[in-house]
């Protein structure tokens, strides 16, 4: 059980219904745990990651600066309203993704391993940044983490190169042998998280409806427990303390159930039905949830692959009508070059939109980016070539943990991501040595700029 | 009529020793004592057994010391260790002094009879938990029978803990997980019985697997048609809904096949709603727009209807691939689809709802509709009275009722009549009397006494070990009279079950289970090796197994079948893996194996055959241990800590699998057990890892010799199948102890030995039909009390 500090009575929340809570979170409500207590830094409580595929035109992504964000690329310009908060790290490599493939650009992003060489069942390739936070930071919510796709992909056997699929369909990896499918279908992802129910006033219904149930269960026991003999008894108490973790659920849940979506304002959310056809609305959608979810401590950890390697999809909002595997082969011919950084760029202002809402939302004593750290990025460099050098990377957010934003951190000698991970997970209180082939910490991302 | 109806086993319930003696093979003094340490007994354990097994350090930790002390009765537990293993030949290892047959069999003859006399004067039916929680499938078709309703409870609830190999026992702790989706549950199964209004439209999505091969007919598809899904769905009210279909992609998120012009119909029951033209887009665009607006909206009355969204068939698709000719096929880069296939459907609803129509489930609840309600208390009862004596299996009282009008009434006062009813129902799903199995034992009783179960209990034993299920109100009603344990009542009542759909159960939940084929969903052989190998033969891999299994229960045949080569279950997908021809189509047929086929029996079952191997390979090992343990009631105990792997370096992989395994066996810490478990492994070295007959293996010819420790030289599948077939009792021993474990939810204890030895007498003398075993089984003490 989780350690409850100080907390209202169940039915003092449940039954109090109709009235949508205000916002942040009930502080009275929110559980302390003591192993965060002792941490004497704040440490970071969300982690979120996103990939985008076939690396990116470098040329339009580095920006100019060598140590201030003072200014930002073709590319990266969308988030000019971010950039304080924004870190973008140059010269990163992933070595073990090597030979150059698309499968193992995705599979190595997060956990910097490299993937065994098989079409088969017998993949393997190791835990993931993400899970190991996810076992630190993520046992106390009611999801440990989400996993998010744009694609609805399950295709299965060999994808890329005698890499199975899996490589390529996962990001995250809870073992070095178990992927972890991603959702990319938006009511599936809603209900995952609020539960059933269309609009908000049928979900507080069955919330309470639920509640109610529990009391039933509750009375119906000790009426068959009067008919039991003592060794029977025994074997109902685990019912009993049950009943009590599924009250703390739905009281959590009640309390959740408010939640702002831009302006501050108290708003409950409503169930989206469908996958809609746009991408634009389809991935700000996927984004929408990430705050939700993140907003109402239902998960503290997101993965979200924005596109999948080899895709073939075309972005006529940025006007590019060549889908976007092909015209990573640009063969250096300026013009495709030119409308990958087009795809490049419009990835980027989905994010940045995101990152935008965050620090419209208010938590604790800052802004929900001040509280929440994204990594973005992809692993691969160079698309035309399939290299896992030079790859696009930035981070975002993270105030209130010591995050310091607007820098850019360029490295002469190629880097491994992995220092990024293992310095990640230092900061959610996970202590490694070493992650897959780390050689060192990347504190540039907390060190106050000497200017 | 069914045979069990005609020929006569003569049924008697046995709990007097009197009766039980007579059916006893040989009758010997009451007390059946052999106190002093003398007699064939006692020579045979000092002679053969002691030896080793004395002292601290005794084998498998068996120690016959005390046992010879304390004489024969008073040791049963050592001598049931020792007659199993000795039964079997296991025992006396081949290195030490071997007993002569006679010996043998006067030792077994006398010990039997000793244990099975006290067994009768002293019955000890075992530790039968006293409660049991309904297991996922148990709680499924009690909805089906309580409410004719049909829901999909493998993706509602968690799945159900295997203990002794079975999902039955229900012990395991309620977790708040568990607790939670039993919530969600009956919150969702109580508004689609009562059908009550839905505020805005829902969707369901149904993702087909997507190693499923979709260039064949469905089992139950439209003719002409091909590939595409076949489900059951609930329509909660009467309104429209909308149908989408999204196809199958590869990696680069095109649609896979789609090559030329398809056609795809959305069929509701058996009529075409809708028809889609499926165009090839044009070169280097996305295929976003391919499937974007495959979606039709339709009204459709409330209720369960089966919905299929198939392809029309287009004649042989030509094969666009230089590689070997596969029937599989799912991935672009290994065994292309020829044309397209559907991916997942969207059902959302309703739009515009006009109310809850004419269910099944409201017209068990509510009657056929022709009267009005009244909203008050007696109305309310007289529709929750029948649906709580179904759930709670037993005739009910007013306190039973009481908590349910409450809740009715709390949650009708602002609301409607049905509103109640709902409410009530829903906290009926969450009783502890519907999610558990209470056997209370008869009060004032001492604790531990063996007593027979009661009526009700005894009934719904029997039903939920036939049915997996609750108790139909005939068998309710013949409790309720206490008829039950008339043997010609139960007889006919046990017949009635078997040939009630219901009992397919047998064939789906309790085959599976003893034969491991739960482990096909989790099994993939390995891609290079086994490239064709797809979902829709995993599954026909089971289905045919299931299906020659019910053959035995309806048709009450003899369970030596299991074991012998006659008729084969087939379909194409099957028939095609068999190297068997002139089988169309994706349903199931019986048909007589054909010449030089070497199909039908378990042994030759491509689902056992699979589940014994490695993703890679054979392994005799596994299949060895799978006879001994599911066969031959002799698993061999599990191997030592730090035992390493088989030699699979490149070195070693010259040598064959049956060389590398011998000088597995060279070594005596190996030997002992595997010189056991691996000869009859290797009889069935002519199937390979999926099954397929081989006579050679790369470049040598296979070597199918093998043994069991009575027949030491047997040739082949032929050669076990006539070994054990030699000794029938042991294997329907084996049988009888899956069985019983599987209806009471528990492991097989030495105590239960007498009664298993009861039932395979009478099963002998039934001449092994199913019938005659089951009928001892529901008889045996262990099922009749506890």
């Amino acid at each position: 059980m989780i350690a409850v500090g100080k907390h209202l009575p169940r039915r003092t929340i449940l039954r109090g219904a109709g009235v949508a809570m205000a916002l942040p979170l009930l502080d009275a409500m929110i559980s302390v745990s003591p192993a965060q207590a002792r941490l004497v830094s704040s440490p970071v409580r969300r982690l979120g990651f996103v990939y985008v595929p076939m690396g990116c035109d470098r040329s339009r992504w580095t920006p100019p600066g060598k140590e201030q964000l003072a200014e930002l690329s073709p590319i990266l310009r969308p988030l000019e309203k971010v950039r304080d908060a924004i870190s973008v790290l140059s010269n990163m490599e992933l070595r073990n993704a090597y030979p150059g493939t698309h499968a193992t650009s995705n599979s190595s992003f997060l956990s910097a391993a490299r993937a065994k060489h098989t079409e088969s069942n017998d993949y393997y390739l190791s835990t993931t940044v993400d899970q190991i936070a996810a076992r630190q930071i993520g046992q106390a919510t009611q999801l440990p983490s989400l996993e998010l796709a744009m694609d609805l992909m399950q295709t299965v056997g060999q994808c890329d190169n005698g890499y199975a699929c899996v490589y390529q369909n996962n990001l995250s990896w809870s073992s070095p042998t178990t992927p972890l499918p991603a959702e990319a279908h938006p009511r599936i992802v809603f209900e995952n998280l609020f539960g059933e129910g269309g609009s908000a006033d049928e979900r507080r219904r069955q919330r309470q409806q639920r509640a109610s149930l529990l009391d039933f269960v509750q009375d119906d026991l000790r009426q068959l427990e009067r008919n039991l003999g003592r060794d029977d008894r025994t074997k109902l108490d685990s019912y009993l303390t049950s009943i009590r973790e599924v009250e703390r659920r739905i009281q959590r849940a009640e309390s959740n159930a408010a939640v702002p979506v831009s302006d501050g304002k108290a708003q409950d959310p409503e169930r989206p039905i469908g996958v809609p056809a746009s991408y634009k609305e389809h991935a700000r959608l996927m984004f929408d949830l990430q705050l939700l979810a993140l907003h109402a401590d239902i998960t503290r950890i997101i993965t979200f692959q924005l596109a999948r390697e080899t895709s073939w999809r075309t972005y006529p909002e940025v006007d590019v009508s060549e889908p976007h595997h092909p015209l990573s082969h640009h063969g250096n011919d300026p013009e495709k070059i030119a409308k990958l950084a087009r795809i490049n760029g419009y990835h980027v202002s989905l994010f940045s939109e995101f990152l935008e809402k965050l620090r419209q939302t208010p938590d604790g004593n800052g802004s929900l980016l001040d509280h929440t750290v994204y990594l973005y990025g992809s692993g691969m460099g160079n698309p035309n070539v399939h290299d896992h050098q030079n790859l696009p990377i930035l981070v975002a957010g993270g105030a209130a943990c010591g995050f310091r934003g607007g820098r850019h951190i360029q490295y002469a000698q190629p880097t491994p991501l992995a220092n990024l991970h293992l310095t990640l997970l230092e900061r959610v209180g996970v202590r490694l040595e070493t992650f897959a082939d780390s050689n060192g910490r990347i504190d540039e991302l907390f060190e106050p700029l000497n200017l | 009529m069914h045979p069990l109806d005609s020929h006569g086993i003569g049924y008697r319930f046995l709990l007097t020793a009197a009766m039980l003696l007579a059916s006893g093979p040989m009758v010997v003094p009451a007390n059946g004592a052999d106190p002093d340490g003398s007699g064939p007994w006692a020579d045979y354990l000092r002679r053969y057994c002691q030896t080793c097994h004395s002292g601290k350090d005794a084998p498998a930790g068996i120690d016959f010391t005390n046992a010879l002390l304390r004489g024969l009765p008073a040791s049963s537990r050592e001598t049931e260790l020792a007659l199993r293993q000795v039964k079997r030949r296991q025992m006396p290892p081949n290195v030490a002094e071997q007993p002569s047959a006679a010996e043998t069999a006067r030792f077994v003859e006398h010990s039997q009879a000793v244990l099975d006399q006290r067994a009768a004067l002293h019955p000890q039916p075992g530790q039968t938990a006293s409660i049991r929680r309904l297991n996922r499938r148990e709680y499924q078709n009690a909805i089906r029978d309580m409410l004719d309703l049909e829901i999909p409870a493998a993706s509602w609830l968690p799945a159900d803990e295997v203990v002794h190999g079975f999902d039955t026992a229900g012990t395991g702790p309620m977790t708040p997980t568990l607790l939670d989706r039993y919530l969600t549950a009956a919150q969702r199964i109580a508004r689609r019985a009562v059908g009550s209004a839905i505020a805005s439209p829902a969707e369901e999505t149904i993702r087909v697997p997507a190693d499923i091969t979709q260039e064949g007919q469905l089992d139950g598809g439209p003719w002409g048609t091909r590939g595409g899904i076949l489900l059951r769905h609930h329509f909660p009210q009467n309104g429209s809904y909308e149908i989408q279909v999204r196809l199958a992609r590869d990696r680069n998120e095109q649609v896979e096949g789609l090559r030329e012009p398809h056609e795809l119909l959305i069929v509701l029951d058996r009529s075409v709603i809708a028809r889609f033209h499926i165009v090839p887009p044009s070169a280097g665009t996305d295929h976003e727009s391919v499937d974007a607006e495959l979606r039709h909206r339709i009204h459709v009355d409330a209720g369960p209807r089966t919905l299929t969204i198939t392809f029309v068939q287009k004649g042989e698709s030509l094969e666009e691939t230089l590689r070997q000719p596969y029937h599989s096929h799912y991935n672009t880069h290994r065994h292309p689809r020829l044309s397209p296939a559907v991916f997942q459907i969207s059902i959302t609803g309703p739009f515009d709802p006009q109310g809850p129509g004419q269910t099944p489930s409201r017209l068990r609840i509510f009657g056929d509709g022709q009267r009005e309600h009244r909203n008050d208390i007696d109305s309310t009862r007289e529709r929750l009275a029948p649906l709580v004596r179904r759930a709670y299996r037993r005739p009910i009282v007013e306190s039973d009722l009481q908590p349910y009008l409450r809740i009715a009434r709390d949650a009708g006062a602002d609301a409607s009549f049905e509103a109640g009813i709902e409410a009530a129902l829903t906290a009926l799903l969450v009783s502890s009397q519907f999610l558990h199995r209470i056997e209370q034992g008869p009060r004032n009783e001492a604790a531990g006494t063996a007593h027979p179960v009661g009526d009700l209990e005894l009934a719904s034993r029997i039903s939920f070990f036939l049915w997996s299920s609750i108790p139909d109100d005939e068998l309710l009603r013949l409790a309720e009279e206490q008829q039950l344990r008339d043997p010609p009542t139960l007889r006919a009542q046990l017949a009635r079950m078997l040939r009630d759909p219901r009992s397919e159960s047998l064939a789906t939940a309790f085959l599976p289970q003893w034969l491991q084929l739960t482990n096909l969903d989790s099994i993939t052989p390995d891609g290079r090796l086994f490239p064709d190998f797809d979902h829709n033969l995993r599954q026909s891999m089971r289905r045919e197994a299931e299906l020659s299994f019910l053959r035995i229960i309806r048709d009450d045949r003899s369970l030596l079948e299991l074991l012998r080569p006659g008729t084969i279950w087939l379909n194409e997908r099957l028939a095609r893996h068999y190297g068997i021809t002139g089988v169309h189509g994706d349903h199931f047929r019986e048909l007589a194996s054909p010449d030089g086929v070497r199909r039908g029996g378990l042994l030759r079952q491509a689902g056992v055959l699979t589940v014994t191997s490695y993703a890679t390979r054979t392994s005799p090992v596994l299949r060895g241990k799978w006879i001994l343990e599911n066969l031959w009631g002799s698993p061999p105990p599990p191997p030592p800590p730090l035992v390493p792997a088989l030699d699979e370096s490149p070195t070693s992989s010259t040598l064959s699998l049956r060389d590398r395994l011998s000088r597995h066996r060279a070594d005596p810490a190996c030997a002992s057990c595997h010189q056991r478990i691996d000869p009859p492994g290797f009889s069935l070295e002519n199937f390979d890892a999926v099954g397929r007959w081989r006579d050679r293996e790369g470049e040598s010819w296979i070597d199918a010799r093998g043994g069991m420790a009575y027949v030491p030289d047997i040739e082949g599948v032929d050669g076990l199948e006539r070994a054990l077939l030699d000794q029938p009792e042991l294997f329907l021993e084996t049988i009888a102890e899956k069985l019983l474990a599987y209806a009471l939810g528990r492991g097989i204890e030495y105590h239960d030995l007498p009664s298993i030895r009861r039932i395979v007498r009478q099963t002998r003398e039934g001449h092994d039909r199913f019938s005659a075993l089951l009928i001892a089984l529901v008889d045996s003490a262990p099922f009749q009390m506890r």
